[in-house]
């Protein structure tokens, strides 16, 4: 958990603040001494929007107080707050849980502020409808990403193996593993993490058959026979080497520092295309970017342009308008633009891509160009999950993965279990 | 209020025969409560005030964002009849605490014996070896163990020099609760200068009485320092077991908060945690946290039940 106040700043915010508000120029909602502001994430997002605090700061005045957790610790922490009625005034929001804070007045809706301190005339409309609940606006989308297979290009020269493009092929994947395997390069290293108990990977995988996980309504969207075929074909990627054993995966504890790619002990890892920027902090090869392997040649539908994160305002704050014109300068800002590239994923606003695009380096480059260029693998986008879906992710994917994984249980057995824990899971919430 | 309780207070003292209950512990114990005043506010406020209300909400839902829903004894029966979990969480507890604690103890008295013997510098090793208990719940700690036991970690490395291929210890099903079993006996300090104390009461001409009559180390320690010993043995079996019970920081850290692989090191305390802060059941996990308060008593009570049995006080 790291605050951030620096109190010098802070102090003179404020009181350039104060000067201001004597000599009567600034709007009312600036009497607000301070914002503040909270996200999930590593360092590498934190210096980038505090820069881009800083530059709101110097551009209008308002101090903005920021805190950042890793994605665990990020959502007892937000909830502890609300129910303290202590809510910070900026939130960043996900996609699973929006639905939950909306209906529950955490979060406040933005509609009034639409075409005042808040434009999004040119906004893409995929982009605004995702942040939506029963019809009203609760979250600004800071970027469009979607689900990516991350490819270690260097490994795969390395081996003498051709990466893999967007058309490959869960066939391809077995390919390549062979290949892998026959190369025997640095100790070892397979082809794929292990994702029997990725929650996208399933997703993606489903989709594809023309299923997914949730309906609108909030029930499982498939059954047990799709599940013992997933887990059918995960145990003939481990047991022929395609991807790495149970052990193995069972390191990675969801830190990328303990991931299968970081490690070095795959040269594939399943991700989200704005995190390979952060991903190629940590590693010395060279990344690159292609989809999920599809189901057969040619069928595609998959994947999805998802907002990979907002940000919303605190139902309870009583800063809203300064913390929406704060969103505003957020997403908008050309100078805030150059400074967060895309590690929130795709900016919304044509403006601001046109402003980032130039700046970009090479990986940002390949993810921006992903997600343009997805054609015919890009799918409609699903309805946000149920509440327990995160419950279902954790203590049941996960667990029964590995259980099949470490041969504790059957493919068979897995899918009863999969399916009759998430159906009380589904009822109990 | 204060002028009135002194006048009570000299009026009582005037009818010092009939003193009323009232200012009779006014002018006893006041001045106590007084010094108490700190303790007790923290006591009320932080302590029993929380579980007070943990208590109510045991029988509520209440996921934090919307106010509690009462729901009976819904969330008791549910962890009785209808939750695997909860199950699969206590056998991983009990497993730790029938095995970490005698070993801990066993390794604790054997180090507290060996710095018996009156060796020189005793009070740098008695620090030395204390230190793992000082740093033994911090978060440091675990993750130093995930990487002593994780596939290429020193462990390993280690059983390398003599041919042998280890497994990734604490990603492996069948050997993640030892490591953690393991770095609960490293933490013998506390327990060890309790026995080191305990040792040092044992008055030395029993021994030399004994080496007398030629009985061996081995029966010296079995006839009289033992028995001598139950005392402290038995506190510290109390004391040890609770923290086992209460462990939480190196499963949640080696574990990343998941209590995985395959549940393996689930511990209570962890599935207490996720249900509240995971999934935001904060009745079901009050629930949860007055189980185990309930289980740690009935731990408590049946050792002093059958304590007459074996720990002698030498009266």
């Amino acid at each position: 958990m790291t605050i951030r106040i620096d109190r010098r700043k802070f102090l003179m915010g404020s009181s350039a603040l104060v000067a201001a508000g004597a000599a009567g120029v600034m709007p009312s909602w600036a009497q607000a001494a301070s914002l503040r502001l909270t996200f999930w994430g590593g360092q590498a997002r934190a210096d980038r929007t505090y820069a881009v605090t800083d530059l709101y700061t110097a551009a209008k005045g308002t101090a903005i107080e920021g805190e950042f957790l890793a994605w665990n610790d990020y959502w007892p922490k937000l909830a502890t707050q609300t129910a303290g009625g202590n809510a910070p005034d900026i939130i960043q929001m996900d996609y699973r849980y929006i639905v939950e804070y909306a209906k529950r007045n955490a979060i406040a809706p933005l509609d009034e502020f639409v075409g005042g301190v808040l434009d999004l005339s040119t906004f893409d409309q995929d982009q605004l409808d995702g942040g939506k609940v029963d019809g009203k606006l609760y979250g600004i989308s800071l970027g469009a990403n979607s689900v990516a297979m991350l490819v270690n290009t260097t490994a795969f020269e390395e081996a003498g193996v051709t990466p893999p493009t967007n058309d490959w092929t869960f066939d391809t994947l077995m390919e390549i593993g062979e290949a892998f395997k026959a190369a025997n390069i640095r100790g070892g290293m397979k082809a794929i993490g292990d994702g029997s108990y990725s929650e996208p990977m399933l997703q993606n995988w489903l989709r594809q058959r023309g299923k997914d996980l949730y309906t609108a309504d909030g029930k499982l969207a498939f059954d047990e026979a799709d599940a013992i075929e997933w887990y059918t074909m995960w145990n003939k990627l481990r047991d022929a080497g395609v991807c790495v054993s149970a052990e193995d995966q069972a390191i990675d504890t969801g830190p990328l520092e303990t991931t299968m790619l970081v490690l070095g002990k795959s040269a594939m890892l399943q991700s989200n295309s704005n995190q390979l920027v952060a991903f190629q902090t940590l590693v010395q090869d060279k990344l690159g970017m292609v989809g999920f392997p599809r189901v057969a040649a040619g069928v595609g539908g998959g994947h999805y342009r998802k907002p990979s994160m907002f940000f919303s305002v605190g139902g309870s704050s009583a800063n809203k308008e300064a913390a929406a014109d704060f969103l505003n300068f957020f997403i908008s800002d050309p100078e805030a633009a150059k400074v967060l590239g895309v590690e929130r994923g795709i900016p919304c606003l044509p403006s601001t891509r046109e402003v980032v695009a130039p700046t970009l380096d090479e990986q940002s480059q390949v993810a921006l160009n992903f997600v343009a260029n997805l054609g015919d693998l890009l799918g409609a986008l699903p309805p946000p999950p149920p509440a327990s879906a995160g419950e279902i992710d954790a203590s049941l994917i996960r667990t029964i993965g590995q259980e099949v994984g470490f041969g504790a249980k059957t493919p068979e057995e897995g899918a009863r279990d999969l399916i009759a824990g998430a159906n009380d899971i589904l009822s109990r919430a | 209020m204060t002028a009135r309780s002194l006048q009570s207070g000299a009026s009582a003292r005037e009818r010092a025969a009939t003193p009323s209950l009232w200012s009779r512990i006014w002018q006893n114990d006041a001045p106590g409560y007084l010094f108490l005043l700190p303790w007790l506010i923290g006591f009320l406020g932080l302590t029993i005030g929380p579980m007070i209300t943990s208590l109510y909400l045991s029988f509520t839902d209440f996921d934090l964002l919307t106010s509690p829903d009462w729901v009976g004894a819904n969330n008791y029966m549910r962890m009785f009849t209808n939750d695997p979990k909860f199950w699969a969480s206590m056998r991983v507890t009990m497993f730790f605490v029938v095995f970490s604690v005698p070993l801990k103890l066993a390794f604790a008295l054997a180090v507290a014996m060996l710095l018996n013997r009156g060796i020189k510098g005793l009070p740098m090793y008695r620090a030395l070896f204390y230190l793992p208990s000082l740093l033994g719940a911090s978060v440091a700690i675990a993750i130093l163990w995930r990487q002593i036991f994780a596939g290429d970690g020193l462990v390993n490395k280690l059983l390398l020099v003599f041919g042998i291929e280890g497994p990734s210890w604490i990603s492996n099903p069948k050997t993640s609760l030892w490591t953690l079993i393991i770095l609960s006996i490293w933490q013998f300090g506390s327990p060890m200068i309790i026995f080191l104390a305990g040792l040092r009461q044992i008055p030395q001409d029993m021994y030399e009485a004994a080496s007398l009559d030629g009985a061996s180390k081995w029966r010296q320690f079995v006839k009289i320092t033992l028995p001598l010993l139950t005392p402290v043995v038995f506190f510290n079996a109390i004391i040890q077991t609770i923290e086992a019970f209460k462990s939480f920081t190196p499963a949640f850290i080696i574990s990343g908060g998941t209590g995985n692989p395959i549940n393996s090191t689930l511990f209570y305390t962890l599935y207490l945690y996720q249900e509240a802060f995971g999934f935001f059941r904060m009745g079901y996990a009050s629930a949860l946290a007055w189980v185990l308060l309930a289980l740690v008593g009935i731990f408590t009570a049946f050792s002093f039940l059958t304590s007459k049995y074996w720990v002698h006080y030498d009266e």
